[in-house]
């Protein structure tokens, strides 16, 4: 096959593959700047010929948005905290430390993270019941964190990995204690896995649905997958608001994956492929 | 693999041996108290007859069991069930081999779109749901004015109104947001296969699907094993996608077994009925597990260890 053949066919499979993945953002979003005779004519136009923003003022000033988007945010930083304590120092323990059982361990932990939520549904209900948590946040930080933290443990690995031994022995011999010797030499190398799993677990929280259906009764409490699954249940559709409820929902992770994308990338498929 | 494997692992100076446990503890009780306790709760729940949580309940023995197995809503959404991971995994290998192997070229741009290409993964899933309805939309849906305006059809599809079109649909909805995080995890894996195996293969004169067959196959069997063993268990679990867009309807044509959880102990308020549906799904889940790791697990070398 020539060059110039295989330049244009490559050419043609990227842009493909970017039409399929991105050209669905692109048209809720320009659809949501529309005015609403524009956003259902009978034919589409893929470049707005109105401009308006009443969709996002309506969504900001007359629908409950903004406290679901705040209930979002609790949850997931609560969510990101607490998994990236208790991921940090499982990860330690279990790739840093050697100990009987330390093998079993990171089995168990990788088959909780593939463990089917849905079977907990039930049972974690009930048990949230019993302990009062039903329709409050804590109730979807704690589950948030179990759907979070195996997999977060996981991604750790493999930039735990790349740290020598040495630094952390060294540093032991000139009398650092070992919080010493996490806090400042090995936490500082491993940031960017942190970082990636705090965005794991935020992303995680933010996009929970099934839980929060169950789990939060109140308007009030609600996060905003739900708040927005409510939009679309109602009787006559506004698209208008929908879309520009989905492109201020997705913002968030945009911008946290703009930061830290690469990362994540990496420590996504570092753990599985090693 | 890599040096830091092949190094032995030291312990540290002066390291008890309690310390690993205690850095592990916190993580595991956490996990202890939100999966082992409620699947045993779970178990118990499925012998007694509680509609409502907080109600109480009688023990009823095994009947919550034989009405399961009786009933014909339950043997169908398992099907279904099957149905929706084997269609997954076909749609989803085939789109992320493919955006794997395009990836894996070199052109400009090569690097953002390899980390951006997981974007239909990261976004909620309410807001896949949203693009799609509308996209999907059959009125005023840019996809049934693409497909009238090309001539493929003449009058707008409903791509939700007929039982099989919306089990199809809701497929290659989850397959759109799920392929990008395979062909991800595929293209890391293929990235790590030498490639001067391809150029001795090209060498001795090599076909490209010889090539793929004996260096490419090969070499992606270990993360081919753990994407068909967490993919598939993953795959089972969803049920945002399905409920939102079809709520398991047009009668009950996509109501998977995490649908029918849902809907028995949620919707009908039979939580005994749905702790039972779910005690079956996870003994079936595991007797997979156990065989697929029997069956098709790739001969373990030095570096296994870490791996499942």
């Amino acid at each position: 096959m020539s060059l110039v053949v295989r330049r244009t066919l490559l050419a043609v499979a990227v842009v493909l593959l970017m039409f399929l993945v991105v050209a669905p953002f692109y048209w809720i979003f320009i659809s949501s700047v529309k005015l609403p005779p524009e956003i259902i004519a009978s034919t589409p136009t893929l470049f707005p010929q109105s401009f308006t923003t009443q969709h996002y003022d309506n969504l900001l000033g007359g629908s409950p948005f903004l406290p679901y988007l705040g209930n979002s945010l609790v949850v997931a930083l609560g969510t990101m905290i607490i998994t990236v304590i208790l991921s940090t120092l499982a990860a330690y323990g279990l790739y840093r430390l050697r100990f009987p059982g330390r093998r079993l361990l990171f089995r168990v932990i990788l088959i909780t993270y593939a463990f089917p939520g849905v079977l907990l549904l039930i049972p974690l209900y009930g048990l949230l019941s019993d302990v009062g948590m039903i329709d409050t946040l804590w109730a979807l930080i704690v589950v948030d964190v179990t759907l979070a933290a195996p997999f977060a443990t996981w991604m750790l690995q493999a930039f735990f990995r790349t740290i020598p031994m040495e630094l952390e022995e060294a540093a032991a011999l000139d009398g650092a204690t070992r919080l010493g010797v996490i806090v400042r030499i090995l936490l500082p190398l491993a940031a960017p896995g942190v970082a990636s799993i705090a965005i794991f677990a935020f992303i995680t929280s933010w996009t929970e649905y099934m839980f929060a259906s169950v789990l939060i009764i109140s308007d009030a409490n609600r996060t905003l997958p739900v708040g927005l699954a409510g939009i679309i249940g109602q009787y006559q559709i506004d698209w208008g608001l929908l879309m520009a409820g989905a492109t201020m929902t997705t913002l968030p992770v945009l911008l946290l994956f703009a930061l830290v994308g690469r990362n994540f990338v990496e420590g996504l498929t570092a753990g599985a492929v090693k | 693999m890599s040096a830091s494997t092949a190094q032995p692992r030291r312990r540290g100076v002066g390291t008890p041996r309690w310390l690993g446990y205690a850095f592990v503890l916190p993580l595991m009780l956490w996990l202890a108290a939100t999966i082992l306790v409620p699947l045993a709760q779970s178990v118990a729940l499925s012998f007694q007859n509680v509609r409502v949580i907080g109600t109480p309940g009688e023990f009823v023995g095994f009947a919550n069991y034989t009405r399961l197995f009786e009933s014909e809503r339950f043997w169908e959404a398992f099907g279904r069930s099957l149905i929706w991971v084997l269609g997954n995994a076909a749609l989803q290998t085939v789109l992320a081999f493919a955006a794997a192997l395009i990836l894996k070229q070199n052109f400009p741009g090569q690097k953002v779109a390899r980390i951006w290409i997981i974007l239909s993964w990261i976004v909620p899933t309410v807001v896949v749901v949203i693009i799609w309805r509308w996209l999907l939309s059959a009125s005023g849906g840019i996809v049934n004015y693409a497909l009238v305006a090309l001539g493929i059809t003449q009058e707008p599809i409903g791509f939700f109104s007929t039982g099989d079109g919306a089990f199809a649909s809701v497929i290659a909805i989850n397959s759109w947001r799920w392929f990008p995080f395979q062909a991800v995890i595929l293209l890391a894996a293929l990235q790590r296969i030498p490639s001067e195996l391809y150029e001795a293969a090209s060498v001795d004169g090599a076909s490209t699907l010889q090539k793929f067959a004996s260096i490419t196959l090969p070499g992606l069997q270990s993360v081919l094993f753990v994407m068909g063993l967490i993919g598939t268990l993953m795959s089972f679990n969803v049920f945002d996608v399905i409920w939102l867009l079809t709520a398991g309807g047009p009668s009950s044509a996509t109501t998977t077994l995490p649908v029918l959880i849902y809907d028995t102990g949620f919707r009908q308020f039979r939580l005994s009925q749905a702790a039972a549906i779910s005690v079956v799904t996870g003994v079936f889940l595991l007797l997979f597990a156990l065989v697929f790791m029997r069956f098709a697990a790739p001969p373990s070398d030095d570096g296994e260890e870490e791996r499942l």
